[in-house]
């Protein structure tokens, strides 16, 4: 009988093993390069927990001796001027109202698409995937422009120009996001034996019940890891959320943590704060969909 | 009524040079358990693919019932696939995998449950209801992709190889279950496999295919005792039917067959003689059976062969030995109490209606 192989197993790692030399050090070493990638993260929350007078005075490594030092005031702070538009959480607002919609409309178009590249009988459908495979490796950078002219265009033709608001931001997003997502849930989908679409076909699925019943469940491990990688680029997004929602009163986390740091005279409390914030929301995404990465989902489907 | 007729069902895949399946006529009747059995390649799968519906036809009719079914989606033809791999979903329960298409069908909750519940119990499935295919056994697995059939009730079964993923002692097992299932359901059942004993063991009639082609079609017995042709009498049957040329000879009206070399002699019967007379031909393919074999003299008509023994192979039961004649190379099977040894000379013999000839070119048998 196979069993399938889950997270669990490292827990059988017996003790004798675990304490043996080698791994003894390697778990040090690995300790010490986990530790040294943390060391600005660490010191960004940890400024971020400093009374901002503090910050010129000392460094933030003397909270160690000092722990007294630490305090909620800047989060309390922070979150005290509520929603006023061009707060930090108005900031984290546009920030998930942009990377939500983007995120879900990629893995959807995505796993749409992939489905029929590897299930559907049309001609070119290899064509077609090398086409976007190749789209991979257009740069963002270059599409700004022609982008923004056609915006324009669009506003001229029917009166809805998409420059300058928000789904304007998620729609280029959504265009650079799809190549790469088409690529992921393609390359999963053909791991899919045919077999359990014809049987689900004999059954009296429609398409879109093979879909979303069967292929769908199946292929969760791979919408997770496009989930997680197209979140964190949209939130981490930048440039995009500049050339084309400059004029806009809402701006994403990004826009607002740039903002604060253009003057010479940094808010560094107000930095500090929000990049933590801004950081704690990818985690918990990532957390939450980490336990779909299980080896072996299609374990069992056929022999 | 549930019956099953193809006419003149013909495939050609897209590019195909030769036809995958050649103007398959078959009637099945409502119950019949049918099995299509032919070496790999030989356009069984296909056939059975066609009727599920999971391919085009070319040209031909499906009827299923009294309903051609030609153009119409694999789920309004109401039939129930078994597949070789299962194809069980891995992301539903035991339970799941047998409620899904009765659950696609917008049965009632309740009835579902007596569906699934009933065939459980048939199959012997009650406790792992709960269980995801991974946790099964092969055999499990084998009876959840049953079971999956059997719930939703259909005109027709069917099956391709849905045994070959099982051990030796499994397949006998889920043979004899199978076989049983049919019984109590009375439903039509058509089975692919390439493994004869399974179609010998279970089937009311046999269908062998042969590239693509329809050779014979019969019950079981009819088959084993009267091959239309040297493919079925060869395919048919473990070991595999003896095959020996021979030379036609006619002196004065008289049909007498000779081999090249003289080492065997057969006395023909009249009506042989007159089979190989109307064939016309000068030469014929002789087949015997290994079973049809006597370690003794002729007594009145039939092959009288000497021949020495080559290799030995004891079964317990009975011992297949290979012997050589000649050019020709026999299998003969024999009572286990024979004491034999390598390079024995024997004396063997077949009686006249343990014989039979084809024709030499096309193979058909001659009678």
């Amino acid at each position: 009988m196979a069993k399938s192989t889950s997270v669990d197993d490292r827990r059988l790692v017996p003790l004798a093993k675990r304490l043996r030399p080698s791994r003894v050090v390697l778990n040090v070493v690995l300790g010490i390069v986990a530790i040294f990638w943390l060391v600005p993260t660490i010191s960004l929350l940890v400024i971020s927990l400093r009374p901002e007078a503090l910050f010129g005075q000392s460094g933030w490594w003397k909270v160690f001796t000092a722990p007294s030092q630490l305090t909620w005031g800047n989060y309390a702070a922070i979150f005290s001027q509520g929603f006023h538009t061009g707060g930090v959480l108005d900031s984290l607002m546009t920030s998930l109202e942009i990377t939500i919609p983007a995120t879900i409309l990629v893995a959807l178009i995505s796993s749409l698409a992939a489905y029929s590249l590897v299930f559907g009988y049309w001609r070119g459908r290899d064509i077609i995937f090398l086409v976007i495979v190749g789209l991979m490796v257009v740069p963002l950078q270059v599409a700004l422009i022609p982008v923004v002219q056609f915006y324009r265009e669009l506003g001229n033709l029917f009166g809805l120009n998409p420059y300058g608001t928000i789904p304007g931001v998620i729609i280029f997003h959504v265009a650079f996001g799809l190549p790469f997502g088409i690529f992921l849930m393609r390359n999963f989908f053909t791991g899919i034996p045919k077999d359990l679409l014809e049987a689900g076909r004999i059954e009296g699925a429609g398409e879109w019940k093979i879909f979303y019943r069967i292929v769908l469940p199946l292929a969760l491990p791979a919408i997770a890891s496009l989930a997680i990688f197209q979140f964190i680029w949209v939130w981490n997004d930048l440039l995009v959320a500049l050339v084309f929602l400059g004029g806009n009163v809402h701006a994403p986390l990004t826009i607002f943590l740039y903002d604060q740091t253009r003057s010479l005279a940094a808010n560094y409390w107000i930095v500090s704060t929000g990049a933590v914030v801004s950081i704690v929301i990818p985690l918990i995404v990532f957390f939450s969909f980490q336990r779909y990465f299980i080896r072996g989902v299609l374990a069992g489907a056929v022999k | 009524m549930s019956s099953v007729n193809l006419r003149e069902l013909t495939k050609r895949y897209a590019g195909g040079a030769t036809l995958s399946l050649d103007s398959m006529n078959l009637e099945i009747a409502h119950g019949e358990f049918i099995c299509l059995v032919g070496p790999s390649g030989c356009g069984k799968t296909t056939a059975l693919r066609m009727i599920a519906g999971l391919e085009s036809v070319t040209s031909g009719e499906i009827e299923i019932g009294d309903r051609v079914v030609n153009d119409l989606p694999p789920r309004d033809r109401d039939i129930a696939l078994v597949f070789q791999s299962y194809a069980l979903y891995p992301h539903m329960t035991v339970y799941g995998n047998m409620s899904f298409g009765l659950e696609l069908r917008k049965v009632p909750k309740d009835e579902i449950k007596a569906a699934v519940t009933d065939a459980a119990r048939i199959l012997d499935l009650e406790e792992y209801l709960d269980r995801k295919p991974a946790q099964l056994s092969g055999g499990q697995r084998q009876r959840v992709a049953l079971g999956r059939a059997i719930v939703r009730n259909p005109a027709a079964f069917l099956m391709d190889e849905p045994l070959s993923n099982l051990d030796a002692k499994l397949r006998v097992q889920t043979r004899a279950e199978i076989a049983r299932l049919h019984h109590r359901l009375g439903a039509t059942m058509i089975y692919v496999t390439h493994d004869q004993v399974e179609a010998m063991t279970m089937a009311d009639r046999i269908a062998v295919l042969n590239m693509g082609k329809l050779e014979q079609v019969g019950s079981p017995r009819e088959l084993y005792d009267r091959p239309a042709n040297q493919f079925v009498a060869g395919f048919i049957g473990s070991p595999s039917m003896n095959f020996m040329p021979l030379l036609v000879e006619n002196v004065d009206g008289a049909i007498r067959v000779v081999s090249a070399q003289h080492h065997m002699d057969v006395i023909l019967s009249d009506a042989e003689a007159d089979a190989i007379r109307r064939a016309g031909v000068s030469n014929v393919v002789l087949g015997v059976r290994p079973e049809h074999i006597d370690n003794q003299p002729r007594r009145d008509l039939g092959l009288e062969i000497r021949a020495s023994v080559e290799v030995i192979e004891f079964l317990g039961n009975e011992v297949h030995v290979h012997v050589s004649s000649g050019d020709d190379e026999l299998v003969v099977i024999v009572d286990a109490r024979t004491p034999l040894s390598i390079g024995d000379t024997l004396t063997l013999s077949a009686p006249s209606d343990g014989l039979h000839f084809f024709h030499p070119e096309t193979g058909v048998v001659l009678r």
